[in-house]
């Protein structure tokens, strides 16, 4: 296939600089923090904000998440002062103190979290001054401003989750060798977020640690209460969760470490081996699990060898996707399910000193193909790089074309995959084609429900 | 109508004394909205709900050919994610076999445009706009943020007209700036009234080049009517009311959800305004009529049996079309009567409560009594004088039916249910997940692929609900096994506690 080699184009160092987004794939701040506050068990969420804020992140919610409800007290429940024109103009303390207390007397929560929308951020209402009353009353309540300006749906996880370290969890002097926290996979922003975590929770336990992973039906608030004895911050994200990684290194001395966030056995094999050496566990015990582990993988991949070969199931492949996602499932379909990832589209705004990151993973893929990336936050524009880098040609009768093709990325690049003729899965923000309840990538047994999606797309045209 | 001098159309509250915080008796709403008693209400309990944006955004999005740029932080425009499922499916059923679903960009304002401004970035998203897509307009939805820090976007966009192919649409759509979303609407319409409607008759052009085909156009404009759909309102109920227009031997201008800028162009040259919700665009009926001579109709919403066939007499009584209208409406009802003979007992006494838009829910429950439902709350999001007929009509035939005039606002919603235990809820999405942990079987009032309106539409709520009574175990189950964020306390209380009066 021809592929053009192109250093880095104009297009790409401008979507570095802040500007205009197409189809923001992202939740503003306060939509990633009221995700995350409403993924927290029995926590409840109280908006400072503008009326819209409550049915604009729903909406959104709605159709990104893969149909993720409002759960317990999320959606149109979420408590919020819907402050007006006069509170902008006389300041909306006054509102939001009604509004805190209207919300203790009627919401039955073990944790309330004030946030605050862009309108109250801008005008600089002191809500910390509102949380300190009530918790002076013996009301268990904080605070952290997530107006929407503030950045992105990730940026609104780590606000959230560092402000829990901060105001929340109990400082504790002694660690406990064997316990972990995990971060970096943020609700909502992944719409796989609940299985993801569960396949990583149950792997680093068949490893011998106690994992608080925050947000799955394991976790309580009293383990987040705890989580200040914990030895390392796991954090499965280079990107996301890395301000609360560091957040808890200040505040409760406890060390990270990052990894590329781990799908398939090749990726989580190195992340278990990574964090086997930060907590010093034995090499017999993490070879023993990467053993079993593989073993598991392989008695399936087994079976659906037969149809990978005579059906010709190898493909071309375009991945498009946030900073966790994109290298992840490159590396996945490259190094264990033999495909050829042409182009990887990273959605995030990655900035320039932290690009290497990405390319690592990339450069590393065992099969050294190579893999043409660039960062883009338009879905429009990625039709615009895939045509750059594989060029129609229209002399001769015999063409290298991309095909047999699979787009991996998003519901935004649907037409897209129509457009190239290729097949099509949704599995990076927005999801809105499909319906995700405990189904994750992550992980050895995660790559199996990945396998059987991405398979089940082409097979579902015999 | 002074009001279009203005930049920006007036709020709703001032407008019309439009008001969002009432409960009580449905009788009992009309007096006190008349001597001005609900005004400056408001809540001290509140739950985060619809701003002015969305509808805006859900209208203009499904605009053809067109641009949305919403000029704000990063999360305004999200909503879009969902809304643009249905954008999709309309380019689907008007023939798009790869639709590309709703355009739009957000200037994604972050905290050093906070404090300079945020006009550089949305000059440089016009222009790509206009430079990338080509589009025949673009419009520019100004959010909350530029509403405080002042970015001065009218002064932008009349520089920038000169420069661009394209239309420029600024509409101000601040969150906070009204408590009534339906603020929306007029917000829309006084853009477009501004910066694109301008009475150009093509007909003077070159376009038509004989007297023939000039003759030919005058004759058509004179049974031309502009058909003023709604978002809520699903391509197959646009094509059940352009149906019965068709049968009155009209035809059809459709705007504004769908449409091409060009429906807006040519507004000025049909014979009628047929409006299809008061709520929705009373604002510009009014304006078409006093600046072009458009008379228009549209007091009724063409959802239930008698309302269609009011909604159709009214339209029809403008042009001289009443004889035809009878016929149309006799013989429509008599097969629609036919058909819900065998679904009727399936419905019988059974109890509804409902919630969506002020005109959408009233008519539809109107439609529920005429299918022989008892109604026991209406749930308006908001409530102002395009309501009162309905609410005249609801309270004769059953005056013991609640009104709560909410937002949505689900926690008064839960506590309601809770005391009166309807079988069957009807709200918008995000609305009626509430309803259902309660136990109740839900029909969404308005769906992207159903149909609601005229006859067919009162055939398809009647078979939906009988489906939906039909098996519950869904919500049942949920109910039991899931609960509400509220203290037990809540349910002995006063559904409308928190409501707090204000001054008059």
């Amino acid at each position: 296939m021809p592929r053009t080699r192109s250093s880095t184009s104009n297009r790409e160092q401008l979507s570095v600089k802040s500007r205009f987004i197409e189809r923001p794939r992202s939740f503003c701040a306060l939509g990633g923090a009221i995700l995350t506050v409403t993924a927290l068990p029995k926590v409840v969420p109280i908006m400072h904000a503008a009326m819209g804020c409550g049915a604009s992140i729903y909406w959104n919610q709605y159709g990104s998440t893969g149909y993720l409800g409002a759960g317990y007290c999320g959606g149109l429940a979420v408590p919020s002062s819907n402050i007006q024109e006069k509170d902008v103009v006389f300041g909306g303390v006054e509102r939001l103190e009604e509004q805190v207390k209207s919300t203790l007397e009627l919401v039955e929560g073990d944790l309330y979290i004030v946030l605050t929308g862009c309108t109250p951020d801008i005008i600089g209402d002191d809500i910390h001054s509102v949380v300190r009353k009530f918790q002076a009353e013996g009301a268990n309540v904080i605070g952290a401003e997530a107006g929407g300006f503030r950045g992105d749906g990730y940026v609104g996880y780590d606000i959230v989750l560092s402000a829990l370290a901060r105001s929340f969890v109990t400082p504790k002097a002694r660690k406990r060798p064997k316990k972990v926290n995990l971060f970096g996979v943020v609700p909502g922003q992944d719409a796989f977020w609940r299985g993801n975590l569960l396949k990583l929770r149950s792997l680093l336990n068949r490893l011998g640690l106690e994992v608080n992973s925050f947000f799955t039906e394991h976790d309580t608030l009293d383990g987040v209460r705890e989580s200040g004895d914990a030895s390392l911050s796991i954090v499965v994200s280079e990107f996301f969760g890395m301000r609360t990684a560091k957040e808890f290194e200040t505040v409760h001395g406890i060390p990270y470490c990052e990894n590329p966030f781990p799908i398939g056995p090749t990726a989580t094999e190195n992340f278990l081996r990574r964090i086997a050496s930060e907590l010093k566990i034995p090499r017999k015990r993490v070879d023993s699990l990467i053993e079993d582990e593989t073993r598991g993988y392989f008695r399936y991949v087994e079976r659906v060898a037969d149809a990978y070969n005579d059906l010709d199931w190898q493909r071309h492949a375009v991945v498009v996707g946030d900073a966790n996602y994109a290298p992840a499932l490159t590396k996945f379909i490259s190094d264990d399910l033999g495909w050829l990832p042409e182009l990887m589209v990273v959605t995030s705004q990655v900035s320039e000193d932290e690009k290497f990151k990405i390319d690592r993973v990339v450069d590393n893929i065992e099969s050294g193909y190579p893999v043409h990336v660039v960062y883009e936050t338009d879905p429009t524009e990625v039709k615009n790089h895939f045509w750059k880098h594989i060029p129609r040609r229209t002399d001769g009768l015999h063409q290298d074309v991309f095909s047999p093709g699979f787009v991996v990325g998003s519901h935004l690049e649907r037409e897209f995959a129509n457009d190239i003729g290729a097949d099509h899965l949704t599995v990076s923000y927005p999801v809105g084609n499909r319906v995700v309840l405990n189904r994750g990538y992550a992980g050895f047994d995660g790559s199996l429900s990945l396998i059987e999606d991405l398979l089940s797309v082409i097979a579902a045209q015999r | 109508m002074s009001y279009i001098d203005a930049k920006s159309a007036p709020r709703r509250e001032d407008r019309l004394g439009t008001c969002i915080e009432f409960g009580g008796l449905i009788g009992d709403i009309a007096r006190p909205f008349c001597e001005g008693c609900l005004k400056n209400r408001s809540r001290g309990f509140s739950q985060g709900t619809i701003c002015q944006l969305l509808p805006a955004l859900a209208i203009l999005t499904s605009l053809q050919d067109t641009v949305v740029i919403v000029h704000g932080a990063i999360g305004c425009g999200g909503a879009v994610h969902s809304l643009g499922a249905s954008v999709r499916l309309g380019q689907w059923r008007s023939g798009d076999k790869n639709p590309k679903g709703a355009l739009w960009l957000s200037t994604n304002l972050n905290e050093q445009d906070v404090t300079q401004g945020g006009e550089a970035k949305l000059r440089e998203a016009i222009l790509e706009s206009d430079r990338r897509y080509r589009p025949d307009a673009i419009v520019v939805l100004s959010t909350c943020v530029p509403g405080i820090i002042g970015d001065d976007i009218d002064g932008l966009t009349e520089d920038l007209k000169g420069q661009i192919s394209a239309a420029l649409l600024p509409i101000y759509c601040e969150g906070f700036k009204t408590k009534v979303m339906a603020t929306a609407y007029d917000a829309i319409f006084h853009s477009f009234l501004r910066n694109m409607i301008d009475g150009r008759d093509e007909t003077e052009f070159s376009v038509y080049d004989n007297e023939a085909s000039v003759a030919a156009e005058a004759i058509r404009r004179h049974r031309l009517v502009n058909l003023m759909n709604v978002s809520s309102m699903t391509g197959p109920d646009q094509y059940e009311l352009t149906r019965l227009l068709h049968k009155l031997g009209l035809e059809v201008n459709m705007l504004p959800c769908d449409a091409h800028p060009d429906a807006f162009r040519n507004a000025p040259f049909a014979a009628l305004s047929v409006g299809v919700c008061p709520t929705h665009d009373d604002y510009f009926m009014g304006y078409l009529e006093e600046r072009f001579g458009v008379p228009f109709v549209g007091s009724q919403m063409p959802i239930g049996i008698e309302n269609t066939g009011t909604w159709l007499r009214h339209a029809a009584g403008r042009l001289g079309l009443e004889d035809i209208a009878e016929r149309v409406i006799a013989s429509e009802e008599a097969e629609l009567n036919k058909a819900l003979e065998p679904i009727l007992p399936s419905l019988k006494g059974r109890t509804a409560m409902l919630s969506a838009g002020e005109v959408r829910t009233l008519a539809t429950a109107v439609l529920l009594q005429e299918l022989g439902m008892e109604i026991l709350a209406v749930r308006p999001y908001h409530y102002d004088e395009f309501g009162a007929v309905d609410v005249e009509h609801l309270a004769r035939i059953n005056p013991a039916i609640k009104l709560n005039v909410a937002t949505a606002q689900p926690f008064e919603a839960v506590n309601m249910i809770n005391r009166a235990k309807p079988d069957l809820y009807i709200g918008h999405n995000s609305d009626n997940v509430w309803a259902a942990k309660c136990g109740a079987a839900i029909l969404p009032i308005y769906g992207t692929n159903s149909i609601y309106s005229g006859y067919a539409g009162a055939y398809d709520i009647a078979r939906r609900i009988k489906r939906h009574l039909a098996n519950t175990s869904f919500n049942e189950k949920l109910s039991r096994n899931v609960r509400h964020p509220y203290r037990e306390s809540w349910y002995a209380e006063d559904p409308f506690k928190y409501i707090k009066q204000g001054a008059a």
